[in-house]
């Protein structure tokens, strides 16, 4: 199978990358009405099969899920979970014959095998549904001609999903339409009608494409996301440590602080973040976190670059034909870091403690959110999508190194956003030794504000605020976040 | 002469830029237990706080623990609420998320929980199972804690209490969500551990406390009064008139509101409904009763479209067979429901107004503008409710039983044709508690269907004439009462 993306003529490939459109509520007018009657079948029952089903049938609709025979015989979790919130549960064989629209919610290594599987099954006419681009896009998988293909992609955990759901709200979510496989031309009103099953109307849903949201997502993942998160935690660590400070503080300061200071990201973008340091300590971040985005350009292109090219989904499809042989070394380096087997000591931090004394993170946030989103931008993807994968990811994962560290993170996140993860932390980690030997306590660890009478002057500290708050992830977030005003925050610290 | 062993002077604790106690001045003597009452909102609950060091004050307390006693010289304060977390640390749940099945374990075990206790604690487990025996809680050892219902948590908060027996133990609201059962046996224990040396303050206007309690207070202008009994207030209280909205009757498209053939509910082995059978008519006003665990929490999940396993079971809600089609929010628009896990899951972020107004939608948190006419009668009920100056401040914010009002504005704001409250007084005080039943009785005289669940039977609204008993799943009565019976 050829990479989709690359078989295109340029004039194509941009005007996929170009699908972006924030849609108005009022198209979610007709609800469930596309999908009502037709019988919805869901390959797969982990966290997000499970509760995006519940959603669908709490809303009306007639959901069943499919395993396969295996999963059935063993009563492997998966079947539990459905047969005991009392769903049917069936081979490919069994249901998938009579299905209106497939489901496939199974994790990205499995799709070639699964639609493989289930593509011969399926009735003439019918729609397959995915939430990651990713088979469709990088792999080039075909999908026979009479079929829909659509995508819809709850940009939460699964486990959100049904709790803003059930509260009367929905997660954010991204649609597309394959353009390969739009027969009958009822793509978008099948997936504004799932949408409305999950709930996702309510939260602010964004028309993609399957291109956009592959190249976006990839890009988002590998670099702020997962990459520089990790990368800024072990050497945040790794300096405490170096200087002197309490292992357990440190431990503690870095699992739980990139949560807490993300969380002002969420509800305020990169302008709240930098609002919750001192003026000075603004003014601080502000210049490392510009002297930041200078070093690490290069590498986010050259991530930008390979995702574009197909280059990276080519060798880590060669490491899955490789038995994943490098992914599962990288994941036990990771492993042996002092980071992850510090526990994090029995001490008080204090909410504003957190801003105080991990400016470094805060600077290492706003240089990744504003050069993944700068990128992504650069290589043809529109505003909307680069935040999506940007800024407003950010969070969630912080919220999974919160749980149990970056062991945690890697095991929440699918095994491709982990694989590009390692590759960015190789390459960075050197890249920035220069500049984290400047580093001292006052950037980590210690109060910022310590010793320092606190004075600024006014007209850099206005340039500063200026240069924050006019950046076009600022501008395009605030638009944005207006449509999830409602999100809860997610606290652990 | 020994020192006392509760010292207190010049305690001065606010709330908020309101000064809450002044200059108080206490003593308790070795060996008394006291019971605190009076009315809510005088400062009960930062006392104890207080005491147990878990507030900031200005002035003085002192503890003055024996050390000759093998008891823990420790002050445990047992808090009204609850709190639980879920393995990976983190504390956001809903309010549909016990029901649902899930294989991932989400939270720990009781028995689990338990001996995470005792290790902290260095407390024997041999020591732990007669309480459990006695509050009848020992079958609870497997389940999650995000299976327990609130007055399951109540019960493993006292277990844990009077596990420790720390020489102060200060309980807030002890009876909370109790049945009456296990009131009786939590005197009794409650009285042993007394008699081992365990001194009690307990938070609570309740009249049937153990013997061990010979010593009672009130706060009264900030400072602790001494008295010779809790008195329960006796003032008549009058209704206002209420908003108009509400006196109009509902209009029912159907007389067959809840119809449930033979319905069964299981996790795994655990049985929870067994062949349940109940119809409700339009109008009708139901008593459900039955012991903690007995599965009322769950019956009243399948008529409010909160149970997953409602599809598999022969069910029919106002006039359809759950599962044709419907949506859940086809089902809450016709339910006002109020229960204390409600209560616990509700959103912390959202305004008094915004909760009130939230009842419209059946949401958890308000997401869309309400045109004039539903915020103008937000207004009112906030106005019939005393709780207008309250209306832009954050529900979580307030006392508890402030909360357990707004909730219950929020619960009657649409008028709905079905309103389901699950112990809805629990947290208020008796004049409050009063006043609501009056309310609801009103509100039932305009044709409002009624399913009320409480287990003090002195506490319920007069207009109920028809009762049904739960006893480990299975219905045991269906009865229709004339009114003699209850009072």
């Amino acid at each position: 199978m050829a990479n989709y993306f690359n078989t295109l003529p340029l004039r194509e490939k941009l005007n996929q990358l170009g699908v972006c459109d924030f849609m108005d509520s009022a198209e979610f007018l007709d609800g469930v009405s596309a999908l009502k009657g037709k019988k919805l079948v869901i390959v797969g029952c982990g966290a997000q099969g499970l509760n995006q089903g519940l959603n669908l049938r709490d809303s009306g609709l007639d959901v069943s899920y499919t395993l396969r025979k295996e999963a059935i015989e063993g009563k492997r979790d998966s079947w539990k979970n459905a047969t005991e919130n009392n769903f049917t549960v069936g081979t490919y064989e069994e249901l998938i014959p009579n299905a209106d629209v497939v489901i496939n919610l199974t994790p990205d290594k499995q799709h070639t095998a699964v639609v493989n599987a289930i593509m011969p099954l399926m009735k003439e006419g019918a729609t397959l549904l995915y939430s990651h681009g990713f088979n469709i896009v990088e792999e080039g998988m075909q999908i026979r001609k009479d079929l829909t293909v659509i995508m819809v992609a709850p940009k939460c955990p699964g486990s959100e999903v049904r709790a803003e759901y059930v509260r009367g709200f929905g997660v954010p979510t991204l649609i597309a339409v394959h353009p390969e496989n739009d027969p009958q031309g009822k793509g978008l009103a099948q997936a504004k009608a799932y949408c409305v099953g999950t709930g996702g109307h309510r939260a602010g849903v964004l028309r993609s494409s399957f291109v956009a949201e592959v190249k976006s997502d990839l890009m988002g993942e590998q670099t702020i996301l997962c990459g520089l998160l990790q990368t800024g935690s072990i050497l945040s660590f790794d300096k405490m440590v170096e200087k002197g400070i309490d292992a357990g503080y440190a431990s503690k300061l870095v699992q739980y602080g990139v949560e807490v200071i993300t969380e002002a990201l969420k509800q305020g973008g990169i302008t709240a973040m930098m609002d919750r340091l001192s003026n000075v300590a603004k003014i601080k971040a502000f210049e490392i976190s510009e002297e930041l985005k200078d070093i690490m350009r290069p590498l986010f292109q050259k991530h930008q670059d390979d995702i574009m090219s197909g280059e990276f989904s080519r060798t880590m499809m060669e490491d899955w034909a490789n038995g994943d042989k490098n992914l599962l070394k990288w994941r036990a380096e990771t492993g042996e870091t002092a980071f992850e087997k510090t526990p994090a000591g029995d001490v008080k931090i204090g909410e504003q403690e957190y801003f105080d004394n991990y400016t470094l993170m805060v600077a290492f946030v706003r240089a990744g959110v504003e050069l993944a989103f700068e990128t992504m931008v650069q290589a043809g993807i529109k505003p909307e999508s680069a935040y999506y994968e940007s800024l407003h990811e950010t969070p969630l994962i912080a919220n999974t190194i919160a749980r149990k560290k970056l062991f945690e993170m890697n095991r929440v996140i699918s095994d491709t956003a982990e694989y590009g993860c390692y590759l960015f932390d190789q390459a960075c980690k050197p890249l920035l030794a220069d500049f984290m030997k400047k580093v001292d306590t006052d950037l980590v660890g210690k109060n910022f504000n310590e010793g320092k009478d606190g004075a600024v002057d006014n007209r850099q500290l206005i340039e500063v605020n200026e240069a924050i708050r006019s950046h076009q992830v600022e501008q395009i977030g605030a638009t944005l976040r207006k449509a999830m005003t409602a999100m809860k925050a997610i606290k652990t610290a | 002469m020994d020192k006392p062993f509760v010292y207190i002077h010049d305690l001065n604790l606010g709330y908020r830029n309101k000064a809450v106690l002044k200059d108080l001045y206490w003593e308790m003597n070795i060996g008394e237990s006291y019971a605190i009452g009076g009315e809510s909102g005088t400062g009960k609950t930062a006392l104890a706080k207080a005491i147990a060091g878990l507030v900031p004050y200005q002035g003085n307390i002192e503890i003055n623990f024996d050390g000759q006693r093998k008891l823990p010289q420790e002050v445990l304060y047992v808090d009204s609420w609850y709190q639980f977390k879920n393995l990976e640390g983190v504390a956001n749940f809903y309010y549909q998320q016990r029901y649902t099945s899930l294989q991932a374990n989400d939270t720990l075990t009781v028995h689990a929980e338990l001996v995470n206790y005792g290790k902290e604690k260095g407390l024997h487990l041999d020591q732990v199972e007669p309480i459990l025996e006695a509050l009848g809680f020992a079958t609870f050892a497997g389940s999650q804690l995000i299976e327990l219902s609130s007055g399951e948590h109540k019960k493993l908060q006292l277990v844990k209490a009077l596990w420790l027996k720390p020489q102060l133990l200060i309980i807030d609201q002890p009876y909370t969500g109790l049945d009456t059962a296990s009131r009786k046996n939590l005197n009794v224990l409650l009285d042993q551990v007394a008699k081992e040396g365990v001194q009690l303050i307990l938070i609570s206007n309740d009249a049937e406390l153990p013997g061990s309690v010979q010593s009672f207070a009130e706060i009264t202008d900030g400072k602790l009064v001494k008295v010779a009994a809790l008195a329960s207030s006796t003032t008549e209280i009058r209704l206002r008139e209420i908003p108009d909205f509400l006196k109009e009757s509902p209009l029912y498209s159907t007389s067959d509101m809840v119809k449930m053939v033979n319905v069964n509910i299981s996790y795994g082995e655990k049985q929870v409904l067994k062949n349940v059978n109940w119809e409700i008519k339009a109008g009708e006003k139901w008593l459900l009763q039955g012991h903690n665990g007995s599965g009322k929490s769950t019956l009243l999940s399948l008529i409010n479209g909160d149970h997953p396993q409602s599809y598999a079971n022969e069910l029919y809600l106002f006039g359809n067979r759950r599962g044709s089609g419907e949506s859940i929010w086809d089902i809450k628009q016709h339910i006002g429901l109020i229960s204390p896990e409600f209560h616990w899951y509700f959103d912390p972020t959202a305004t008094v107004w915004q909760s009130v107004a939230s009842g419209f939608y059946d949401t958890v948190g308000l997401f869309q503008h309400l045109p004039y006419t539903k915020s103008t009668q937000v207004d009112e009920l906030l106005a019939y409710f005393g709780l207008t100056e309250n209306k832009n401040e954050l529900l979580s914010t307030l006392p508890l039983g402030k909360q357990r009002l707004v909730l219950l504005a929020r619960t009657i704001i649409k008028n709905p044709e079905l309103l389901i409250l699950d112990e809805p007084c629990q947290g208020l005080d008796q004049q409050q508690t009063k006043y609501f039943n009056q309310l609801v009785d009103e509100l039932c005289s305009n044709g409002m269907t009624l399913i009320y669940v409480g287990h003090f039977e002195s506490q319920l609204p007069t207009c109920i004439e028809k009762r049904i008993l739960l006893e480990k799943g299975e219905v045991k009565v269906v009865e229709s009462l004339n009114t003699e019976i209850l009072s």
